[in-house]
This record gives C-alpha cells, structure tokens and sequence, in this order.
C-alpha cells in the first residue's frame, strides 16, 4: 500500500504508470538536456497539466538507478550553501531514450487500434 | 525570487539526515530538491515553516526514509543476479572449507584439493565480489577502508592456505595481510563507527579489542619454532645417515668370507632390506615435496620445504595396505630378521634374536594413549622425523650385518685352524 503511494499521479493509475516513468525521465532529458531532480517533477507535471506528478519517492531513486545503470551522468554545482546535481544522457541513455519512446509509440498506436476493434472508444489519442 | 539563507540550509541537511538518509548522493538531491521546492513556495508568498511542511508532506507516509529504501531497493534489484553469484561462491567455498577441514582432520584423501578450490573461489571471486559490490553500495570516502579490507583478507586467506598446503611463502603473505588488516582497516573501520556511534567509548574499547587480537595472533605467528631447536633436530638425521653410510662399508669383511654360503645369504638380505628402506625414504622425500625420485636421491633434509609436514607421510604410511605402507615395512623388517638368524649356528639362534633391533610386538605409551610400534613411530610424524627414524632402521640393520659378519669370522677362524685345535689336544695329552 505504501509503495503505490510512492507514485502518486493523479489522473493515471498506478499501473500504467510505473512502467512508463523511465521512459517520460529519458525522453525529458534527450530534449532538454541537462535537468536537476525538483525541474524534472515540475516540467512533468507542467505538460501534462497535473495530470503526471512525479514524487520524489518515485524520482530519485530512478535516476540513481539510471545513473548506475551507465544511461546517466551527473555534473554538480554549488548553489549557495548547498550542491545542486544536473542530470544528463550519455550516448547510451540517448539511445535507450530514442528506443523507449520509440517503442512506446507504437505500444500506444498498438493499444489505440486494438480498444478501438473492442469498440471501446478511447478517451484520447496519442 | 528567494533564496534561504545558510542556517536554514543547515536546518533542512539536519533534517535529512536525521530521518536516516546515510547516502550522501541521496542526501545532496534531496537537500537541493528540497530546498528549491521552499524557496519556490516562497516566491508565492508562504513561510518558510509553512513551506517546509509542505514540502515534507509531499514525500508521503513512508517519508524520507522510504525514498532511501526504494533507491537502495532499486540499485540491488540490478544486482540482484551478481548477489546471487556472490553468494553462492561464499556458501560454496564454505562448505568446502569446512570439509577440506574435517577431511584433513581425519587424515582422509582429498583434503588438499577441497581446501585449495574453497580458498581459491574465496580469494579470488568471493572477495573481490564483495569489494565490488561494497564499492557500489557505501559513499567514497569509504573506499580505502573496503579496499584495504579486501587486499588484508585475500592475502591473509592465500596465506593460510599455503600454509596449510605447506607452500613455500605462505608466512610472509599471511604476516603480511594480517598486518594490512591490523594497521589499516580495523582502524578505518573503528573510525568510521566511532565517527556515527552513540556510545563513542564502547565502540573505542571495541575497536581496542579487535585490534589488541589481531596483533596478538600476529605475534603469535611470528614467533616462529626455534631454529636452534630445528637445527638439533636435522642434525641427528645428517649424522644418522652418515653413520649409515660408515656402516655401510662392509666390503673388506665380506672379502674374508669368500664362498661363505651364509655370508652371501647374509649380504643379500641386508641389501634387499636396506634397498626398501631407501624406496621408502624416496617415496616420502618426492611425495612431500612434489619432486622427482631422481630429485630426491640428492635431496637435503635440511633444505627441504616440508620437513615438518607431517599429514602426507602419514598418508602414505598410513593411508593404505600399498606398497609403502607402515605394515610393508614392518614385514620387511620381520623377514630381515628373520633371515639373519639363519647365518648363525641354531644352538644360539634364541639369544641372538633377543638381541636383535626391532620388536614390533611392543607397545607405547605417548601422552596417555597405548599405541602399536607403527602408530608410536610413524603416524603424526613429521617428515624429517620419519627419515630419521629410517635412517635409524638402516644403522640397525648395519649394525645387525657387522654382527653376524664378526660372528661368521670367528667361526671360519675357528674352522681354517684344525691344526691349532689338535696342537692344543697334544699339549694336553702330554
């Protein structure tokens, strides 16, 4: 139970999101290029009107993860008192990034045709 | 737009570190994303108290300490596959260990092989797993300590296996991780703990303990057998074997005993005797040693790396009816034996052979415990003591041979001068 809390979003359950987050962190990152943790919850949750909230339960672990992983790098500045850490794509996080949206595409165009053959009318296109 | 100042920074670190975040990378993340989540709030007119709380709030029930927990949680789950591997050769080389041990412990065969697979899988995958994985998991600044506990115990486990396999190198590898360990990183480890410890002075007398035993048993080590001690020992083997080979110069007797039926029997006994006692002495030397029999012909005792191992002559002595068995041996010997009685008249056979050098009937006692001839003589003995002993069976045969040789001239000496006798029985006469 306190694990679903950890990915609190609000429009989307929790299933569907979970699988998706690496994918939203990746593809925000190819197009912005370098971001620290607090930007990214609050660009997620600017373009999607809400709709995705990232916490930071949720978050940071991910990029520690992906940062393990090899998919990360990290630059650090000091801000005042305190260190801020911008994350960046390394060539291979910029591949994983180009083939995670890819495949969610068409995951989705997938999806999309198949409800759309059950007659169930999807509430929105991707 | 507002920025916090330097106590209040301070304040939030205090905090979050306070609900358990020990990860520093973790702790500057969430310090920064805490910190821009204030100041933004802020900027829209809160407190800084009520935009703290706020904050707070937004990392759920489970708080910060959760965050931790789902980070670590996700960066092992990645090594979930390398953990398994990691544990399965630690479990793995345990139980090998521990069987080589009890395998060893009852002089079993095998042992050596399942000792050096449990000691090599432990030093050369387990540990550097281990180091690996701790590099992953602990902050940087931790880095020293993990590697040097790792250089400390890989060397130290190589050490004690080649001791036990009696290697030559094996006290200056274990002196030398052991000292790693003791100099570098118990005190690293004990400072870090003493550094985050609540009761700084158990943790202290702790680290006292652990460094005071560490150093003890490497003082131990280090107090070598006594070479003095060592040196008498060999020297009794050198000189048994050159008073082997005095004994051994029978030539000039046995010329006087041309056509002796009973000094050829003699010379032939002796010399078969005296051969197996030489395989045996060989076989010892090149299996203790892993060389050659040619190798061990002119092998010194002295120079020997495993005059004092003791579990492979035991093995081979004891390990089996083969032919270097203790039990061949002692069949040889009672066959010498009995051989040599032959050369002497039978009217005195009886009190020659109450003076003859082995009675294997007899039994000892060492340390409380009754024991046979081969178990009191043979079995737990270190190499250079066996060779000593055999050297000392050799002697007795010599000396057995130069008996009977003596015993043989005499009556020659008695039959060649028949004109002495009957000059004597004359004078009588007269």
């Amino acid at each position: 139970m306190h694990k679903n809390l950890m990915y609190i979003c609000l429009m989307y359950s929790n299933e569907l999101i979970k699988g998706t987050l690496k994918t939203i962190v990746l593809s925000l990152l190819a197009k912005k290029g370098r971001m620290y943790g607090y930007e990214i919850t609050q660009h997620v949750k600017e373009e999607t009107d809400g709709k995705i909230q990232l916490t930071e339960g949720a978050l940071y672990p991910l990029l520690h993860r992906l940062e393990a992983e090899g998919l990360l790098d990290t630059e650090k500045e000091n801000i005042g008192k305190r260190v801020r850490k911008y994350y960046r794509l390394t060539d291979t996080g910029n591949d994983q990034a180009t083939s995670l949206a890819a495949e969610f595409h068409e995951f989705s165009q997938t999806m999309n045709r198949l409800l759309n053959n059950f007659s169930l009318k999807p509430s929105y296109n991707v | 737009m507002s920025e916090l100042n330097e106590q209040q920074v301070a304040l939030i670190s205090a905090y979050i570190k306070q609900h358990g975040i020990a990860q520093n990378e973790l702790h500057d993340d969430l310090l920064d994303h805490v910190c821009t989540s204030i100041e933004r709030q802020m900027d829209e007119g809160k407190s800084f108290e009520a935009a703290f709380e706020q904050t707070i709030k937004l990392f759920g029930p489970g708080g910060l300490k959760q965050v931790q927990q789902q980070t670590f949680e996700l960066l092992t789950e990645m090594n979930e596959n390398m953990k398994k591997v990691a544990f399965s050769f630690g479990l793995t080389s345990t139980i090998l260990l521990l069987a080589g041990t009890i395998f060893k412990l009852m002089h079993w065969p095998g042992s050596a092989v399942l000792i050096v697979l449990g000691a090599g899988s432990l030093a050369f995958v387990y540990l550097p797993l281990l180091l690996w994985h701790k590099l992953k998991e602990s902050p940087r600044d931790e880095s020293m300590m993990h590697i040097s506990g790792f250089v400390g115990l890989t060397l130290t486990t190589i050490g004690v296996l080649f001791k036990i396999m009696h290697w030559p190198g094996a006290a200056i590898t274990l002196l030398s991780g052991m000292a790693i360990l003791a100099a570098l990183y118990v005190p690293l480890f004990y400072f870090k703990k003493y550094k985050s410890s609540a009761n700084k002075s158990i943790t202290l007398s702790t680290g006292l303990v652990a460094m005071t035993c560490l150093i003890l048993v490497f003082g131990l080590m280090s107090v070598n057998r006594s070479t003095n001690f060592n040196r008498g020992i060999l020297l009794v083997g050198a000189e048994l074997e050159d008073s082997v080979d005095k004994a051994a110069n029978n030539e000039a007797l046995y010329s006087k005993l041309e056509g002796n039926r009973n000094a050829v029997a003699l010379k032939s006994t002796v010399n078969k005797s005296s051969a197996i006692l030489e395989s045996f002495r060989l076989e010892l030397i090149s299996e203790t040693e892993g060389i050659s029999k040619e190798d061990a012909k002119n092998a010194k005792v002295y120079l020997l790396n495993g005059q004092d191992n003791f579990d492979i002559p035991t093995h081979i002595l004891f390990g089996g009816e083969g032919e270097f068995s203790a039990n061949t041996l002692i069949t040889s010997l009672e066959s010498f034996q009995t051989e040599i009685l032959q050369v002497y008249e039978p009217e005195i056979r009886s009190e020659m052979a109450s003076i003859l050098p082995f009675d294997f009937s007899e039994t000892y006692t060492f340390r409380n415990e009754q024991m046979d001839w081969a178990n009191y003589h043979l079995r737990h003995i270190p190499l250079s003591g066996v060779l000593s002993q055999l050297s000392k069976m050799q002697l007795d045969i010599r000396n057995a041979e130069t008996q009977a040789l003596l015993y043989l001239l005499s009556q020659s000496a008695v039959s060649e001068s028949p004109s002495g006798d009957q000059g004597a029985s004359e004078a009588q006469s007269l």
